[in-house]
């Protein structure tokens, strides 16, 4: 008996050593923190801009580089495309840094970042930025309800239209509420309010422009606006994403071509280019070893493999693929050409063929091989010398050369202007075997946001493939 | 069985001659309480603490027949005088189970299924990982093996199905001692570091119990949810002197399957020669196109031609020779494989004192060049009595594993195999290829780009990545408990143990400068440690008519982790220094630590009358610090029972029969960390850190929850138990888990951890054993198991239809856990096919008028689980001869081979050769006859024909077509098989040898049948995945054969 007293004891012991539910900090994650500059998150999302500007897709379906061997990609073999990534990456924590220089609480504090208004501008026109990039490629997105949280996990979609108006509104707010301290973690602007003033005018001015077809008065009157405001019209001010001579963080085409030469410059652009003499031709690509010379890579075709990389170019070195070669986000060269267009419609006073010259002399500085008498002799030549009649074709076309690499903006405007006149690939993979318009709704959407996909769908006007067409783009 | 035969062991009253005897194992250690029983009578005693007996019989011709729990039962003819027996071990259902918390109980009082595997059956055929050991043993139990390439690879098990939305591996408890399986290896795609569970030396396992549902979740609470593997490993006995066992053996393993290849084109894209000007000769010669990495190039004819090696500097620079095929190149690649496994234990014991000391050493070189993998355990159990009543025991194990060269596997660069199945050229010759270094020290590979720029394109030579760009890794590991038990008085004991399980992993990459890929080194560490300190008290009476068995317990464990990784990034800055600092830009590093404690109170107890009715219950309570402070408690109970009707009966056929059932819930709790908001680290830009919002949305008001689990059999035994079937019935329903869920990323978020879901498992498993034949000479005994399992989503979250729970690969492939179908369900991308209502085009394949499929994305095609698994184990002795043979199936369930696709896709497979219904090669020209003949509907339903030029078949239209490359995988397997000699007692003579045996072995001889070629489905998927839904790059599967040699002193 005094054994089971004992032991009774002992468990009593045991008891009051285990049945305990407090555990102290023990579950305080020691590897995170809980507590950040708000620059961190502005560094963080402006790298996330790498993956608009590294991408390949779009490149392809405006046929400036082919894929060499492995064609699918230049074949439209893909439907749906991911957008959760630029939600739960940068979007998330864009909005992060305008609740935090929002709050009471927290807005004091943000303050080591720069001025509440200041870092709220910038998060809005990056804001601006990805949505305007994302909406051109899928079209109605969650948006309004989007990025809220456990407040809202299933949000629903807003047409094309109304996500355009706002972004306008963003823009113009982000804008006129600048003041104050300028922002730190900035590494493309370097905390430069005036030039993050004239990117978020220039974004609108393109926004607005895109609209042309579907809105022309709201169009005009914004691209008005936005150019009044002053926009980026030089090569040195344009906002490039600056890549380091650092693996960490390095040129995306650099990365690719480390072991592999899967893209080359597409015969599409080179047959453009060459019979132009253009100046630029020997940055973008480099020569065919067998020829000397640039020679494009057929676009889309089935057996590429059939031709040996000495016969055709790949991007060139260092200007496309250095380590540290910058990409253009957007560039004066690109203002040129929307204000060309501008003037052609008789929305702004000036002259279409100044503006027209001025982008391709825009472009070349960009791209470091502009010669005041080179110059000259390339747009004294037949297929660029300014002519009215055909002056959208001609925009578009040098406007196309322009946008090397930024393919993204390249197959909007293609959607929108028709220009370049483009050939599908020979042997399409998707079902109506033309260019895309657009891309698919991620399936993730299907499974777990279903009755907003529906409706979005129903927004859209089409079903959820490539071929259905943007509201602007009618 | 042995109780219910004790009852009738009086003693005899019609003596006349005595019969004395020692009955021994096989180790020769004596086996006390063993049955020795005249045949045919109720006569019989049983042996002593030294293993003797002594019977009186009658005159005249008698049979002795000796029995003991966990040994095969032997008849002997009684002569007079001393008749020593040694027994077999035997896989035979034993009667004493050890169950949870290593409490020993009668089995029969047992009210759920519990099916033990004896040491012998596991280390029959010498298979170095208990898991994959397992394979086709216990019923509900499916291992999923990495080939044998994988020197010291990952099995993996599951038990019933899914036990949850994840899946998941089954908990592993050694001696009381719950260790750690985790797997740091690549999931899909790298190199197989093996699962930490190989860890356990299979020499020193007495014997494996695996407790499934209701059973593992009682006492294991949620880290039992997915079953329990419980391992006794082997203790030392009173004994004269010390015994001595010494076990060698040797296998040799070689390279048994591989897909089959067309050996008719050569390399290249075209049919036709590639023409290069040689620019030393300034001669033009016919060559292949190198830089392709397919085999779509010219017929082998025997024309002339300037292969790659040609145009490297030194004495054959310049050859030409005829273009023939190389049928065996990719065989030629693999080597014998050689393994030495070498154990040596030493036991002995007193009144007071017991040891077990094991030493073992695995020495192992691979099929795959350059790898290489040794294994040292040292194992101690031991155990004192201090005094009357107090015991002091102690149960160590250390294990040291270091490799070299383990194998890459999967869709992976360096990983050779996949090179030769899915991207090569088939005329190639081996042996060329093995000459990867010029004379200078650069490499050299085949695959260059043109004739005259020798830079590799896509891949270096195979022999490169085994001898260059190999890992390296070791492994520390050690585990077991000290104890201290004390009986208070009779019946009721209190013990007192201390349990760590602790290990340490390191593993480096290495990329060699030089060859294809940036050069780097990469280096991890891994520490895992796993203390419980535990208390229970057990107590043990008999009232009457009544027994009770109750135990109470305490315990707390704490779980420390912690990991640095870290690899060099932009290249090294000197060739082939391994070394961090040689990073050329700043190095990936990152450091993680976690610790998560659980305190635990549990107690139960079980109520027996006259041992045929036994009701018990526990109940447990956790207490989890990974949980919200308020909801961090959560109790369980189970209920069992069991009824032995057959006590009830008395018939000549029925000798043994029970019912069961049982009934547990579980609660769950979740790793470390998952309950507050923290930032995440991001690659910074510079100098600019950077950092952002978690993509996963903690949950703070996490409960735990509650699931259930039910089960119910029966135990039946015939004919003097020669005959015996466990049948069990379960169903489990996971509810309410902790899960992550996907959520749209337009929240912000990615996932979300919450509360919810429904998964239900369900099954039948029956085992079935038969003794064919028993006699003093010979004996042979039977074990079949089979178990069918059926796993459903009932609910995930609210308005969640599906959860996406993996995907990899071309098409979109996934695998999902849809509401309302089966877990594990594949989509990807499949064929179109006609709808009309029934007409006679119905489910026909739409194609367009080239000939080309309609694709069909997101389409359901399948599920990965099995519909039935099992084994059949045959054990067959004749005097000393022993031939025992282990067969293992499985029915439906299937795969996605990539490897299958691309060795289609390059041409390389025999599919892209041969003859059309024209009668003319499928490589031919479909204008000149040619071309693949595909058939089906076109859009409107009108049946069409077309043929389709071989390569555009092969490498567009069924490339990324999921559907076409799922494969059923059920299987037929020959995988083990032993024929043994035990050599006669009067042989070894007055060598100082107590027996003695010698065996032929050999493992994975024989895939029976399968129903994709080339690969064998036991063995898909290596690496720590564990949904185990493809193969993207398969290890070909690997057959041991060798000579196994066990002398006992």
């Amino acid at each position: 008996m005094k054994n089971i007293f004992k032991v009774g004891v002992l468990s009593v012991a045991m008891l009051s050593a285990v049945g305990c539910g407090d555990f102290g900090d023990i579950n305080i994650d020691p590897n995170n923190t809980t507590s950040v500059a708000p620059e961190t998150l502005l560094t963080s999302s402006l790298r996330s801009v790498a993956s608009v500007v590294g991408r390949t897709d779009e490149m392809f379906y405006t046929q400036m580089w082919s894929q060499t061997q492995y064609t699918d990609g230049s074949r439209y073999v893909t439907v749906n495309y991911d957008f959760n990534g630029w939600y739960t990456g940068p979007l998330a924590d864009l909005n992060h840094i305008i609740e935090i220089n929002s709050n009471e609480d927290t807005k004091a504090d943000a303050l080591v970042s720069g001025s509440n208004e200041n870092q709220i501008a910038v998060a809005k026109i990056m804001k601006a930025f990805f949505f305007h990039f994302m909406t051109d490629r899928w079209g109605p997105l969650p948006y309004s309800q989007a990025l809220q949280g456990r407040t809202n996990l299933k949000p629903s979609y807003d047409d094309q239209e109304t996500i355009y108006l706002d972004l306008i509104k963003e823009l113009k707010e982000a804008v006129a509420m600048m003041g104050g301290a300028s922002v730190k973690g900035d590494f493309i602007l370097g905390g430069n309010m005036a030039h993050w003033a004239k990117f978020a005018n220039s974004i609108r001015a393109t926004i607005a422009m895109r609209m042309s077809n579907v809105n022309p008065s709201l169009a005009q009157t914004e691209f008005v606006d936005a150019v009044g405001d002053g926009v980026i019209t030089t090569a040195d001010e344009n906002v490039m994403y600056p890549y380091q001579a650092d693996a960490n963080n390095q040129n995306p085409w650099f990365a690719a071509f480390i072991t592999r030469t899967d893209f080359a410059i597409s015969e599409t652009l080179v047959d453009y280019m060459k019979p132009l003499n253009d100046p630029r031709l020997n940055v973008y690509a480099d020569p065919a070893p067998l020829y000397g010379d640039v020679r494009g890579m057929p676009y889309g075709i089935e057996n590429a493999g059939d031709i040996p990389n000495d016969e055709i170019s790949f991007p060139g070195f260092p200007a496309v693929r250095g380590q540290d070669a910058p990409i253009a986000v957007f560039t004066g060269a690109q203002m040129h050409f929307l204000l060309a267009e501008a003037a052609l419609k008789g929305w702004v006073s000036g002259d279409a063929q100044a503006f027209y010259e001025g982008g391709i002399a825009e472009s070349m500085k960009q791209w470091g091989v502009y010669d005041d008498a080179a110059f000259a002799d390339f747009i004294a030549q037949d297929g660029v010398a300014w002519d009215a009649s055909k002056g959208m074709e001609l925009i578009g076309y040098q406007k196309w050369v322009a946008l090397y690499l930024q393919g993204a903006e390249s197959w909007a405007e293609w959607r929108r202007t028709g220009y370049p006149v483009l050939t599908p690939a020979p042997d399409p993979l998707n079902a109506d075997g033309q260019i895309p318009r657009r891309h698919g709704y991620p399936t993730s959407e299907r499974d777990i946001n279903s009755d907003n996909y529906a409706s979005a769908v129903q927004m859209l006007g089409g079903p959820d493939e490539l071929s259905t067409r943007l509201w602007w783009d009618n | 069985m042995v109780f219910a035969m004790m009852l009738f062991v009086i003693g005899a009253t019609i003596a006349q001659r005595s019969v004395t005897g020692t009955v021994t194992g096989q180790d020769g250690e004596p086996l006390i309480g063993a049955s020795v029983l005249l045949k045919g009578t109720t006569v019989g005693t049983i042996t002593d603490f030294d293993g003797n007996y002594e019977l009186e019989v009658p005159e005249g011709p008698q049979t002795l027949v000796i029995s003991y729990t966990g040994f095969t039962t032997v008849e002997l003819e009684a002569s007079s005088g001393t008749l020593d027996v040694v027994l077999q071990e035997g896989v035979t259902l034993t009667e004493a189970v050890v169950t949870a918390l290593g409490i020993e109980r009668e089995k029969k009082s047992l009210g759920y299924a519990v099916q033990e595997v004896g040491g012998e059956a596991l280390t029959m055929v010498r298979d170095q990982n208990v898991v994959s050991s397992l394979t086709g043993k216990v019923a509900g139990v499916q291992v999923i093996s990495a080939s044998g390439a994988s020197i010291g690879g990952s099995a993996k098990i599951r038990i019933r199905g899914a036990n949850g939305l994840y899946g998941g591996e089954p908990l592993f408890v050694v001696d009381g001692t719950p260790i750690s399986n985790s797997n740091f290896s690549a999931g899909y795609r790298g190199v197989d570091y093996g699962n930490l569970a190989s860890d356990i030396n299979p020499d020193d396992i007495e014997n494996v119990s695996v407790l499934k549902g209701p059973a593992a979740t009682a006492i294991y609470g949620n880290r039992g949810a997915n079953g329990v593997i419980l391992i006794t490993t082997k203790k030392g006995g009173k004994r004269n002197g010390i015994g001595v066992t010494v076990n060698s053996s040797v296998t040799s393993e070689n390279v048994y399957i591989l897909p089959e290849y067309q050996n008719e084109y050569a390399g290249g894209y075209t049919q036709s020669y590639i023409s290069a000007v040689d620019p030393v000769d300034g001669k033009t010669y016919n060559v292949l196109n190198y830089a392709a990495d397919e085999s779509w190039g010219p017929r082998m004819d025997g024309s002339l031609y300037r292969p790659w090696w040609s145009w490297f500097a030194g004495d054959d620079y310049g050859k030409q020779i005829p273009l023939t095929s190389n049928p065996d190149n990719v065989r030629n690649f693999f080597e014998t494989g050689v393994t030495y496994n070498n154990s040596v234990s030493l036991s002995g014991g007193n009144e007071n004192t017991t040891f077990r000391l094991s030493f073992t050493n695995v020495t192992q070189t691979g099929v795959i060049p350059n790898s290489k993998l040794g294994r040292n355990n040292l194992s101690l159990n031991a155990s004192t009595k201090l005094t009357d009543k107090l015991t002091a025991s102690a149960n160590i194990n250390v294990a040291r594993t270091d490799a070299l060269g383990r194998p890459t596997f999967g869709y992976n660069g360096n990983n050779a195999v996949m090179s030769f199945n899915q991207w090569f050229q088939r005329q190639l010759d081996m042996d060329r290829l093995r000459d990867y270094k010029n004379p200078d020290g650069t490499f050299r590979s085949w695959n260059i780009r043109s004739a005259t720029n020798l830079r590799p394109l896509y891949w270096d030579s195979p022999f490169f990545s085994v001898y260059e760009n190999y890992p390296t890794d070791s492994r520390d590991r050690y585990y077991g408990n000290i104890s201290l038990s004390y009986e208070i008085v009779e019946g009721l004991t209190a013990a007192a143990f201390f349990r760590r399980d602790s290990y340490s992993q390191r593993i480096e990459t290495r990329t060699a400068t030089g060859g294809l890929d940036q050069d780097g080194y990469g280096e991890t560490v891994i520490n895992g440690v796993e203390d419980n300190y535990e208390f229970i008290a057990q107590y043990n009476k008999n009232f009457g008519d009544f027994t009770l068995d109750a135990n109470f317990g305490a315990n707390i464990r704490v779980n420390d982790y912690r990991s640095n990784s870290m690899s060099t990034v932009g290249g090294l800055n000197a060739p082939n220094l391994f070394n961090i600092k040689a990073s050329i830009d700043r190095p990936s590093v990152s450091s993680f630590m976690s610790e998560k404690v659980v305190r635990s109170l549990y107690g139960g107890a079980t109520l027996g009358y006259k041992s045929f009715a036994y009701l018990g219950f526990t109940v447990r309570n956790d207490w989890s610090s990974a949980l919200p402070i308020d909801n961090n408690s959560y109790l369980y109970p189970s209920v069992t029972g069991s009824f032995v009707f057959s006590e009830l009966m008395n018939s000549g056929v029925l000798s043994f029969g029970k019912l069961r059932a049982s009934f547990a819930q579980v609660g769950s709790d979740i790793g470390a960390y998952n309950t507050n908001f923290t930032y995440g680290a991001g690659t910074p830009f510079g100098n600019f850190p950077s950092f952002g919002l978690p993509n996963t949305l903690i949950n703070q008001d996490l409960k735990p929850a509650l699931s259930s689990s039910y089960e119910g059999g029966v135990e039946l035994k015939f004919f003097n138990n020669k005959i015996g079937i466990d049948f069990t019935a379960y169903r489990t329903d996971a509810v309410d888990q902790i899960i992550t869920i996907a959520v749209p990323g337009s929240s912000g978020f990615s996932s979300a951890i919450i509360n919810a879901g429904k998964i239900r498992s369900e099954g039948l498993e029956l085992a079935l054993t038969a003794t064919v034949v028993e006699t003093s000479d010979m004996s042979w005994d039977l074990t079949l198991n089979g178990a069918r399992n059926n796993s459903q989503v009932l609910e995930l979250a609210d308005g969640l239809t599906n959860q996406r729970l993996d995907s990899w690969g071309w098409g979109g492939l996934s695998i999902n856990a849809p509401v309302g179908g089966e877990w594990g369900t594949f989509r990807g991308r499949g064929f179109s096919t006609y709808e009309c209502n029934g007409c006679a085009q119905e489910g026909e394949k739409i194609i367009t008028e080239a000939g080309r499929y309609v694709w069909e994305n997101n389409k359901e095609l399948g599920g990965v689980l099995p519909d039935l698994t099992g084994g059949l184990r045959s054990m067959f002795s004749y005097k000393g001869l022993t031939l025992g043979a282990f067969l293992e199936f499985q029915v439906g369930g299937q795969f996605h081979s990539v490897t299958r696709m691309f060795n289609a896709y390059s041409g390389l497979g025999l599919e892209t050769v041969g003859t059309n219904d024209k009668g003319n090669p499928i490589r031919d020209e479909v204008a000149a006859g040619g071309g693949v003949k595909v058939e089906g509907v076109l859009a409107d339903g009108t049946p069409h024909t077309a043929y389709v030029d071989a390569q555009t078949y092969f490498s567009n239209n069924l490339f990324a077509l999921n559907e076409n490359w799922i494969y059923d995988a059920s299987y037929l397997k020959l995988r083990e098989l032993s024929l043994g000699y035990s050599i006669p007692k009067r042989v070894l003579g007055d060598l100082p040898i107590q027996n003695a045996s010698i065996s032929l072995i050999a493992r994975n001889l024989w895939l029976i049948h399968a129903n994709v070629d080339g690969i064998d489905p036991s063995e898909i998927s290596p690496g720590s995945n564990g949904y185990v839904f493809q193969e993207n790059g398969i290890l070909p599967g690997v057959r041991s054969i060798g000579l196994n040699l066990k002398v006992g002193f």
